[in-house]
């Protein structure tokens, strides 16, 4: 049988150490030995049961339950003051098959895999890869879990693919501890899972597009995600090009996107008629604080797979001197004149070296990321038509207000079509910071007096926006949901999630960060009708 | 006089130090089995770390030693995902004194992640 650790806990902490938070409980979670118990399936739902075995505890105790996997989320969104349960160590896999495939589908079986929820990145694209297959996209790097992903939306640059959710074919969630309470859900256009499969990991199949796409980015709020299925694709390479190019010449690409008319190109990247191909990835780092009139830009475009590539790891990897990080950070905080001095110095540690081109599949391109210390990181989304605009803005904000110890990036991903997704418009920039830790001073503002004047600033200018759920913001921020998202997408992610969830668990897989921006209300609670149809 | 002993007492300082140094080894594959309470701030943070700090003993007949990783509560695998060795001035002129015998072993060692 699965067996849980359950440990008293006063506090809980994210990776980055943005906490800490409070917490009672702490619940661990691991399977039953492959050994004692071979069938993935039984194991599966093996697993299944003492999740409902914890949220019923939970739910007797009237208390709030939260799983989380890797921590990585950069404020409070994984986190719950009462039970929280660490799922990491559920990681089964099952590659499915011909027979496994609803008749209507328009997957490939050999693409489709189900993963459980606390498998991370990284071992997702080793499975993959043992198929020959691959992700579309992860994030920047590999050790977040396939559920923390899709929960927060996690995402890379894949300019024409999209974010990690967008993948996502399947949702099993457990809702509850009672029978019927574990439900697999996909959408009805788009059906992948026949019911004799979907029946052996769950009590109910919802086929429903609008409740599936809500579902999809829940914020951890729709219940326990015990699986996903996501659709792969055959395994392919990354080639990678670092160049600094002309400031406006970047900009210019940001907000056209127009890589084949560009006066920028890559020899190497051109047709027989010297026309620009359209890269896979697209990044512009931005070093606000320099008066260099050029930007580092990444470009990577895809290839087909070879076996004979040049490995594209180093053998060696230095890592900076965490006194020197600390350093830093104490200079930030008494003397943030020297932080443009000191970002220079640290420019060949946080920006890639330049002209150096390699290629490797994804995971291998998009590979680990050590703990440096703590980390903050504001990231927000604008149509890319508006990149350099909003750019301009934020910079401005840094250094007039500042300076804040970080710098700037941009990338760029596909309009998802999960609901309170924050890469919601056509292409989407992620404009974000990302920097050290600091204190508030009498000479240096707060993280969040700094995230406040972002918004501030974007909604002074008009331009629509949204931000990264896992990443730092004044979340409290009046209206802010409403800013972001259009009336009747709020009420419908709230009106799916009310559907789904009895108003026990409404309460149960709620917390502080989706009270804060007013997806729940414990007071006003709106019991959907369980039996009413999802349209 | 007081000057040229500083200066000893730095040089001295210096070698001691530079002889402490610290050599990692991390597989490219695979994840290292997590510790989900965080209790680290280090390189390791969520990671579960197993800390040796021992001195071992060989026979007088014997080159080296092999130390076998079993697993564990920390370490379901009984893999390696990562091995940080630590040589110190103080392990060196054990290893020396003793002829071989003695061997001072500082080491922090993460295992790979059991997969399903």
């Amino acid at each position: 049988m699965a067996t849980t650790r359950t440990h008293a806990l006063k506090e809980w902490d994210t990776l980055h150490n943005n906490g800490p938070f409070p917490l009672k409980t702490l619940y661990v979670t691991e399977l039953e030995g492959d050994g004692n118990m071979p069938d993935k399936i039984d194991r599966y739902n093996d697993a299944t049961k003492e999740i409902q075995r914890l949220i019923k505890e939970t739910n007797d105790a009237h208390q709030g339950f939260r799983a989380y996997g890797s921590a990585w989320s950069m404020n409070n969104i994984a986190h719950q003051k009462d039970r929280m349960h660490y799922n990491g160590f559920m990681n089964i896999h099952i590659p499915m098959v011909v027979e496994n495939l609803h008749a209507d589908t328009s997957f490939d079986a050999s693409n489709l895999f189900l993963f459980e929820c606390g498998t991370i990145i990284k071992r997702v694209s080793e499975v993959l890869s043992a198929h020959g297959k691959s992700l579309k996209t992860t994030g920047a790097s590999n050790g977040q879990t396939i559920a923390g992903c899709i929960s927060t939306g996690v995402h890379g640059s894949a300019l024409h693919v999209g974010a990690v959710q967008d993948y996502v074919v399947g949702i099993n969630l457990i809702i509850g501890s009672n029978k019927n309470d574990v439900v697999y859900i996909e959408r009805q256009t788009e059906p992948a899972l026949n019911d004799d499969f979907a029946k052996k990991i769950s009590d109910r199949i919802i086929r429903n597009d609008k409740l599936f796409n809500s579902a999809l980015v829940g914020l951890g709020s729709f219940g326990f995600i015990h699986g996903v299925v996501i659709e792969a694709e055959p395994r392919f390479l990354l080639k990678r090009y670092v160049k600094k190019i002309n400031k406006n010449l970047a900009l210019e690409l940001s907000d056209t996107l127009d890589f084949t008319n560009s006066a920028f190109k890559i020899p190497e990247e051109t047709d027989a008629q010297g026309i620009g191909n359209i890269p896979y990835h697209y990044k512009v780092f931005i070093n606000q604080y320099s008066n260099e009139p050029n930007y580092v830009v990444e470009l990577m475009y895809k290839k087909s797979f070879v076996a004979d590539y040049k490995d594209p790891f180093p053998v060696i990897k230095q890592s900076v001197y965490r006194d020197l990080i600390h350093l830093f950070t104490k200079m930030s905080e008494k003397f943030p004149k020297s932080i443009p001095w000191l970002v220079k110095r640290l420019r060949k540690t946080i920006l890639p070296q330049v002209d150096k081109e390699l290629i490797g599949t994804l995971p291998q391109i998009f590979w680990d990321a050590p703990y440096q210390g703590p980390a903050f990181a504001c990231s927000v989304g604008v149509d890319h038509k508006n990149a350099s605009k909003a750019l301009d803005l934020l910079a401005n904000l840094t250094k007039n207000e500042g300076p804040i110890p970080g710098i700037f990036a941009l990338r760029f991903v596909k309009q998802s079509k999960a609901t309170l997704a924050f890469t919601k418009f056509p292409v989407t920039c992620m404009l974000e910071i990302d920097g050290v830790q600091w204190n508030k001073t009498n000479k240096i503002m707060s993280l969040t007096e700094f995230s406040k004047r972002i918004i501030e600033v974007l909604k002074q200018n008009n331009i629509p926006f949204t931000l990264h759920w896992g990443k730092n913001s004044d979340w409290a921020f009046p209206n802010l949901l409403e800013l972001m998202y259009e009336k009747e997408k709020i009420e419908t992610w709230m009106e799916c999630r009310k559907t789904l969830l009895n108003s026990d668990m409404q309460k149960m897989f709620s917390n502080d960060f989706i009270e804060t921006i007013g997806l729940y209300s414990p007071n006003s609670i709106d019991v959907g009708d369980p039996d009413a149809p999802i349209v | 006089m007081k000057k040229i002993s500083k200066i000893i007492v730095l040089i001295a300082l210096s070698s001691l130090l530079a002889s402490c140094y610290s050599i990692r080894l991390r597989s490219i594959n695979g994840g290292p089995q997590p510790d989900p309470l965080m209790l680290r701030n280090d390189y390791y943070r969520g990671m579960e770390v197993i800390e040796l700090d021992t001195v071992i003993t060989i026979d007088i007949t014997s080159k080296d030693f092999t130390y076998l990783i079993k697993e564990s509560e920390k370490c379901k695998s009984g893999k390696l995902h990562s091995v940080e060795f630590k040589n110190t001035f103080g392990g060196s002129l054990l290893s020396l004194i003793t002829f071989g015998r003695k061997r001072k072993m500082k080491v922090k060692y993460v295992c790979m992640k059991p997969t399903n």
